[in-house]
């Protein structure tokens, strides 16, 4: 068995369990790392409703306030909206203490450039190595700065600019019946101003309480947001959404209360996105191949990146693409409102969708190509990916091989992807296919290879 | 000897004290904070600090840490360090947190801890606290009982409350009094008792400032000398006060602009609170004035002396009954009272040198004529920690024919004059005090720095 990481610091920032593992003092010295490698200037914090993000939230200001940066607080807020906000406050960078989809248990550091963001892997590299030499910078009395709190600016920018690609009015003119699950999360408030008020919907909510405790699993998944479907199917809703804890990810249920899977609520984000601005689309490996086919109707291509939010966002910038996104966890990135998972935009997009075209959100869904998909994962050994890459290929000779990220088999029927997991102990792997029969095989025969 | 490390950081049983930058950094911060947090019992801490930039980002370190430990945190905001103490016995805190660096210079700062009541840790309690920060093993609560953070608006007003539950403030007030607030927290306390209570207290230096204050916050003649005392004149006042940054200590000058020397503070509130004591034992340390056993005796009270620093006055008060003690403090203008919860409070000394003025119907140049006259010599010699044990044997056999006391380096008494010998707890030197009743000691001052450069 794998040792339990209940503190990973590594190049995707630092992040455990907050009390024993991830303390006060590392986020101080973390964030203190951060405000020297940015060079002092203005830094805007924020962060989601774990109860440990009040705490940590001090401890972080505490160290960019050693290191000479002035702090913009922003407090509770969808990691999306801080982003959008460190763009355009001419900031030198921002922290979102959030661990986003993980239990309640866990914290985190997301780190973000001047530009909003998340740091590139050379960026992250540097960091970390500026932390473990614990050379910071050290402002004197006369170089300390102050908190700044800007509560109502960055809620108001963020959610202007979504608005800027839809036909607002069209929606409004629908009154759209809208169940939301906000996981009582960063976006709760948020997001009942942004359907309620500013799209018009009749807004049936729940969990919308960001002093509470998540009630759910704070990954929106299928099987995690039963809550939801039940509200649209007792209040007859429209469509139903689910957040995740800081407002990146976001879960749909169609108005029989089925949730749809996230690689087609990327897909119908992708049909909408490609219908108004010109670009290519970048995913991740795992993403489903109804991105292909949608992109294939808009005579576009897509870019596959490995897994990670900070990878796609790169591959999207890199091809000047027009939306990307993760499609196995709900996260839709549109570099016109700004290079970041958003489900605010996912939101838009799928109301848009319905305004515009008068089909329900389950006809929409029905008019996407078909795949079969099976995700899971094994338990994490060192040194055993390569032996299980090993024999997957063995077992698949024909297969069209990728190992940017692990090792993704492409066949006649379909696909399969082994990696290690970013963010915990695990190995995930995923298959996909045209017909049920044909996921269910390609999965049993990859799980039969690897011993699981 | 590495002064360098000596004089920009400081981790003792009086707390952590250091220049930001460049010696106290935000880990000492969390650490030290932390093991507080640790070291406390449950309930709520309350924080507040003085108005140093480098408060800001302090206080967001020392929040987290006791948030962490499971804390609630009630934070005052930029308050006096006396508001501090009050707020804590007020609320029923387990503690307390105090943010400033007092009388040292603006680049400094420090953290100073309190527990319940607000009272000041004991050298034992000190240790331990020293103990758990050494060790890095702190008790961290798990994500779902992490403590919360409140702001309280205003401490000022329940303190004032309670002062005038003491002290006249109807009878106070008349008194036109100029305070020099050296750009601290005085300010928004005398502020406040202008508006609330109709006192006249001219302000100067009173803007909050965190990086650059007016001059020197020391409390003692000569930085009265510098702005407060010339003013007292020209404006007609009855009184002039000096406060330091956290306003615990307190200095004079008197309605004709001569500032009084700092050693004063002390023996005439001892003067003032005697008769109206139980307690007859006045607490203070080897290197303030004599005049204090002078005025001791005329009310048949006894002076305790114990070595310098703030932790041997606390160690002190606490091996008496609260009613056998009248008064403590220290040369520096920092004094405790029995009346106001023995903590250091230059705010309440002020209202009890009105209070006198009133009782006495004597301006304050007549009651501060009215005493014998002691003059005090003070000098600093660099420290070669290594020949301290030979200096002392010597100075010890030198004066074989005197009273010695060797609690605190030597000290030295004859009948009217004494010199104090002793190593500073704060920077790399030998400190070396002589006073004398009538003029000042310059053949016993200058024979005894002579000697002590001996040793360097």
């Amino acid at each position: 068995m794998a040792r339990e990481h209940l503190l990973k610091i590594g190049v995707s920032g630092i992040r455990g369990v907050v009390g024993e593992f991830l303390t006060p003092g590392l986020a101080c010295a973390f964030a203190q790392a951060f405000g020297t490698y940015v060079n002092s200037g203005r830094v805007v914090v924020g962060r989601d409703t774990r109860s440990s993000g009040e705490m940590l939230q001090h401890a972080v200001q505490c160290g960019l306030l050693a290191a000479g940066c002035e702090v913009v607080d922003v407090g509770v807020l969808p990691t999306p909206t801080i982003q959008v906000f460190v763009a355009s406050t001419r900031a030198r960078g921002g922290i979102a203490i959030t661990a986003s989809h993980n239990p309640s248990e866990y914290n985190a550091l997301k780190l973000f450039n001047a530009r909003g963001l998340f740091f590139n892997h050379y960026e992250r590299s540097e960091l970390l190595d500026l932390y473990h030499q614990r050379e910071f910078r050290e402002a004197t009395n006369e170089e300390i700065r102050g908190i700044v709190r800007e509560y109502e600016t960055p809620a108001r920018l963020h959610l202007e600019r979504v608005l800027k690609h839809v036909n607002v009015e069209r929606i409004r003119a629908r009154r759209f019946r809208v169940a939301l699950d906000g996981v009582n999360g960063a976006g709760s408030v948020l997001s009942c101003r942004f359907l309620r008020d500013m799209l018009g919907c009749d807004l049936k909510a729940i969990s919308v309480d960001p002093t509470k405790p998540f009630p759910r699993v704070a990954e929106p998944r299928p099987d995690t947001v039963g809550e939801l479907a039940e509200l649209v199917r007792r209040e007859k809703c429209d469509i139903g959404f689910a957040q995740d804890p800081d407002g990146d990810r976001l879960a749909v249920a169609d108005e029989t209360g089925r949730v749809l899977d996230n690689d087609d609520v990327l897909a119908l984000a992708v049909d909408a996105a490609l219908g108004r601005v010109p670009g290519d689309v970048v995913v991740n490996l795992t993403t489903s191949s109804v991105i292909d086919d949608i992109a294939a109707a808009h005579g576009r291509r897509v870019h596959r990146t490995p897994v990670g939010e900070a990878n796609v966002v790169e591959g999207i910038e890199s091809a000047k693409a027009a939306i990307g996104g993760e499609g196995p966890n709900g996260g839709i990135i549109f570099p016109a409102v700004h290079l970041c998972r958003d489900s605010y935009t996912g939101m838009a997009f799928l109301l848009d969708r319905m305004a515009e075209t008068g089909l329900t959100a389950s006809e929409l869904a029905s008019r996407l190509p078909r795949y079969y998909r099976k995700a899971g994962k094994l338990a994490y050994e060192h040194g055993r990916l390569g032996m299980l890459m090993q024999a997957l290929e063995d077992a698949f000779p024909s297969a069209e091989l990728d190992r940017t990220d692990g090792l993704k088999l492409m066949l006649p029927e379909g696909w399969i992807h082994l990696r290690a997991s970013n963010t915990e102990p695990l190995l995930r792997i995923a298959a996909e296919a045209r017909t049920e029969k044909g996921v269910e095989e390609l999965y049993r025969s990859a799980l039969e290879r690897l011993g699981g | 000897m590495n002064t360098r490390g000596r004089k920009q950081l400081r981790i003792s049983h009086v707390g952590l004290r250091g220049v930001v930058g460049a010696g106290m950094t935000a880990a000492h911060v969390l650490d030290f904070a932390s093991a507080f947090g640790t070291f406390l019992e449950k309930g709520p801490v309350v924080v507040g600090r003085d108005p140093r930039a480098s408060g800001t980002m302090i206080h967001e370190g020392v929040t987290a840490a006791l948030m962490a430990c499971g804390h609630d945190v009630i934070s005052l905001g930029i308050v006096s360090t006396p508001v501090i103490q009050h707020a804590i016995c007020r609320l029923d805190a387990a503690g307390g947190v105090s943010i400033g660096a007092s009388h040292n210079a603006a680049e400094w700062n420090a953290l100073k801890f309190f527990g319940p009541k607000g009272i000041y840790l004991s050298t034992a309690e000190a240790g331990e606290l020293l103990d758990i920060y050494h060790l890095r093993k702190f008790d961290y609560v798990e994500w779902n009982r992490i403590g919360k953070l409140r702001t309280e608006e205003n401490a000022i007003d329940p303190y004032l409350d309670d002062l005038a539950a003491v002290y006249d403030f109807d009878a106070l007030r008349r008194f036109r009094v100029v305070v020099d607030c050296c750009n601290g927290t005085s300010s928004l306390i005398l502020r406040r008792l202008n508006e609330r209570f109709g006192f006249n207290i001219l302000l100067i230096n009173e803007q909050i400032e965190g990086v650059s204050f007016a001059h020197e916050p020391l409390t003692d003649a000569r930085n009265v000398a510098l702005q407060l005392a010339p003013l007292m004149k020209p404006l007609c006042a009855d009184a002039g006060f000096l406060f330091d940054v956290d306003s615990d200590r307190v200095a004079m000058a008197t309605d004709e602009g001569c500032p009084v020397s700092e050693e004063m503070v002390l023996p005439m509130l001892a003067d003032y609170l005697l008769p109206r004591s139980t307690g007859k034992l006045v607490i203070t340390n080897l290197s303030s004035t004599a005049l204090l056993e002078e005025v001791a005796a005329w009310h048949g009270a006894k002076v305790i002396r114990v070595p310098v620093g703030r932790q041997a006055a606390i160690d002190a008060l606490s091996s008496y009954r609260p009613e056998q003690v009248a008064i403590a403090g220290e040369g520096t203008g920092a004094v405790m009272m029995p009346q106001f919860r023995f903590v250091y409070d230059g705010i309440a000394s002020m209202l009890a040198i009105l209070s006198m003025m009133r009782e006495r119907g004597q301006k304050l140049s007549e009651i501060v004529a009215s005493y014998p006259k002691y003059c005090m010599l003070k000098g600093e010699v660099p420290l070669v920690t290594q020949r301290v044990p030979a200096l002392m044997a010597e100075l010890r056999a030198r004066n074989a024919g005197a009273r010695i006391n060797m609690l605190d380096g030597i000290r030295v008494d004859w009948p009217d004059r004494w010199l104090h010998v002793r190593v500073s707890q704060t920077e790399p030197i030998v400190r070396i005090i002589c006073e004398q009743r009538g003029e000042p000691p310059h053949a016993l001052f200058s024979g005894v720095m002579e000697h002590v450069r001996s040793f360097v």
